[in-house]
């Protein structure tokens, strides 16, 4: 095969009536503010982790939002917590206390 | 003679009971510490820090110099209950050497000794000591009246809010306030009925026997001196476990910090003297911006200390603190509240993962080169002006400079230690340490306060100066390397950061670049004083909307000194500030590049 330099996501599903919700639910709860993300990305661009590796935090919290939560720990593992995505988000959601949250729900303190 | 009657049974039971439980708690803490501690205990005790020590008990144990400090009139109150309680022991077992000589009499012999005066048919009489034990007994209950008029009215103690105390505190406190009285009214009845007494107990027993008469007194004499007991008793079996184990806890705490030890990262057993050493007297509580500005009234170090002492400590009660330090610099103890805080957090959050930052290895984005490094910082990253400004102040003063994440860095590790991930926050400790010795460098400036702390306090560079950006700043303008232009005209005022300010004890260099360039008006709160904009790191808990009005807050004070710009020296608090001011703010930095000559 001819190698153009880019590659094709696999086709996928999202069937969020199959996902477990409950941890997400739960995360929602306590963090209800996550609900007004505009998904703008802002986040990601600004990241200390992301500018060194290929953690994308606006796709780490999606994924729990919708109930996809394998390797989310993992992921999350990657971040320093330096706050810069705090500081710029412009929807002003504590980006650092739902990385803490989500961890807490999904590892294991 | 006999030194025994009934009601001395719930004050020997307390008695007994009270010390064992206090003994216990000593010798497992001081068994439980870190060989090191041990060390230092071992090293310190027979130099002149034990004496350093003797006298600061005195001063605060007893005379509570540091409350005095923050108001007169709480300073007295404490005074009168802890410095004349501890008088009337003292006077009280000299009075019975006066009478008895050198005989041994059992410790409710001591306490309850004017009971036992008659019962004993002892009849010399010593003015002396009674006009002294009245007018200690006097000094101790104007502290007890004062205690009952600051649970109506605290603000006349300088202090807007009290403590909530929880039941064991009530059982402890109401015994506390029952013990005075009881005891002027029993030494009052034996005065009224064998005589006796100085002015105060004497002259009350003889109004009480002229208005009563004797018979009526002679049958309230047993459960007065009952009553007293009780009360003695009640406090002492609540006391280990209420907050008045603070009174015999501070004593050993204080010697211990003589022998230089402190807390640390980890919880260890000293910590137990800390915890156990809050008074839970509540003056952390009025300084704190989440209470004074936010009205969150369940988070302040004391109802954390409590909860930690109790081991009902929530997360989100650890995570609710701005770590500013406006606590800690006032408490009357002297608890490192903020280690303390953060040692807390290690303990619930702390999780080692060897592989976590595996993807830092080889790493190094850094520029240039020269003996003089600048590390920007997360933060100083999201405010480009000061990462300009420091560049024209670079090229300015012909430095060569040696940049280490100008295209982007490591995080110092601070904001992930403030959270309590402790081991994974060392790795990049060790991946910046790395990269400083690698580029042999000798002087390391940071704009960020946050890096500033964590560079001096835990990296432990070795031949490598740290600077915060305005002590570098100031030393080229003293050493003529940097002009700049001085026009009274230029108004400013100067927001202390906490990291910079009460964490890391730089003050003056700021206000003194400032000066060489304008004039400068101070906020009411500076200093160590100064407020928090609110948006610290170390606090996950709050939404952006509290942030927001915590900044709204400090910025109107900044505002309405009567500067047109307002000038910190944090990019954190340079962006939370700018979303709450009028007026413009800048970085220092900003401040010397725009007045260059």
């Amino acid at each position: 095969m001819i190698n153009f330099g880019f590659s094709i996501n696999k086709p996928r599903t999202i069937d969020i009536d199959r996902n477990n919700l409950r941890k997400s639910n739960e995360i929602l709860r306590e963090m209800p503010e996550l609900q007004t993300c505009i998904g703008c990305g802002t986040c990601t661009a600004t990241c200390t982790a992301g500018n060194l590796t290929d953690f994308n935090f606006r796709k780490v919290h999606t994924q729990v939002r919708r109930g996809e939560y394998q390797g989310v720990y993992e992921e999350l593992n990657k971040c320093m917590l330096c706050g810069k995505c705090r500081m710029l988000c412009p929807r002003g959601i504590n980006t650092r206390g739902v990385v803490m949250l989500i961890k807490r729900k999904l590892g294991d303190f | 003679m006999t030194f025994y009657a009934q009601f001395c049974i719930p004050f020997i039971i307390g008695t007994f009971f009270l010390a064992a439980v206090v003994i216990i708690k000593y010798v497992s803490w001081l068994r439980n510490l870190p060989k090191s501690d041990l060390k230092l205990i071992a090293k310190g005790l027979f130099s002149t820090r034990t004496i350093a020590a003797v006298w600061e008990v005195v001063c605060e144990s007893l005379l509570h110099r540091r409350i005095f400090r923050v108001n007169p009139l709480l300073g007295y109150m404490h005074m009168s209950l802890a410095f004349g309680w501890f008088l009337l022991i003292v006077v009280g077992w000299i009075e019975t050497v006066a009478y008895l000589g050198f005989e041994w009499v059992p410790l409710q012999g001591h306490v309850f000794f004017k009971y036992f005066v008659p019962l004993n048919g002892i009849t010399a009489h010593k003015p002396m000591f009674d006009f002294a034990m009245d007018m200690l007994l006097l000094f101790v209950l104007s502290g007890v009246a004062l205690a009952w008029a600051k649970r109506v009215r605290s603000r006349m103690m300088g202090m807007k809010r009290t403590t909530k105390h929880i039941f064991f505190d009530r059982v402890a406190l109401s015994a506390l306030w029952f013990i005075f009285p009881t005891r002027l009214v029993a030494e009052s009845i034996t005065a009224a009925i064998y005589g006796g007494g100085g002015f105060l107990t004497g002259g009350i027993g003889s109004l009480l026997a002229q208005n009563i008469g004797v018979e009526y007194l002679q049958m309230a004499y047993e459960p007065i001196w009952w009553l007293y007991s009780i009360a003695l008793g009640t406090f002492f079996v609540a006391m280990p476990f209420s907050r008045y184990m603070h009174i015999f806890t501070e004593i050993p705490l204080i010697f211990l910090r003589h022998y230089r030890v402190r807390p640390e990262i980890k919880e260890k057993s000293y910590d137990n003297f800390e915890v156990e050493a809050c008074s839970r007297c509540g003056i952390c509580i009025d300084p704190c911006q989440l209470q004074l500005q936010l009205g969150i009234n369940d988070v302040q170090s004391v109802y954390f200390l409590r909860d930690r002492r109790y081991n009902m400590l929530q997360q989100k009660i650890a995570n609710n603190c701005l770590m500013c330090g406006r606590c800690e610099q006032i408490c009357p103890v002297g608890i490192n509240l903020n280690t303390l805080r953060q040692n807390s957090r290690t303990s619930m959050r702390n999780i080692p993962n060897e592989g976590r930052y595996n993807y830092l290895r080889g790493l190094d984005r850094s520029e240039g080169e020269g003996k003089v490094g600048y590390f920007a910082g997360c933060m100083t990253l999201l405010t480009p002006n000061t990462l300009t400004s420091m560049q024209r102040i670079f090229e300015a003063a012909h430095e060569r400079v040696w940049w280490a994440d100008k295209e982007g860095g490591v995080c110092c590790g601070r904001p992930l230690r403030l959270s309590g991930e402790t081991d994974s926050a060392q790795k990049m400790v060790d991946f910046n340490k790395a990269l400083f010795a690698k580029h042999n460098i000798t002087t390391l400036v940071t704009s960020c306060p946050i890096c500033l702390r964590i560079f001096k306090e835990e990296y432990n560079l070795e031949g490598v100066e740290v600077l915060h950006h305005s002590e570098y700043i100031l030393r080229l303008i003293r050493q003529g390397r940097l002009r700049t232009g001085y026009s009274a005209e230029q108004r400013f005022t100067y927001h202390d950061p906490c990291e910079l300010g009460r964490g890391s004890g730089i003050y003056d260099e700021p206000r003194a670049v400032i000066e060489a360039v304008g004039q400068l008006l101070e906020p009411d709160h500076n200093r160590r004083n100064a407020f928090c904009c609110g948006s610290s790191v170390a606090n996950t808990a709050i939404n952006d909307a509290q942030q927001l009005t915590i900044a709204s807050k400090v910025a109107e004070e900044l505002d309405s000194t009567g500067a047109d710009i307002v000038v910190t020296a944090c990019p954190q608090c340079k962006k939370a500030i700018t979303r709450g001011s009028k007026l413009r703010v800048m970085d220092l930095s900003e401040v010397v590049a725009q007045n260059l000559k």
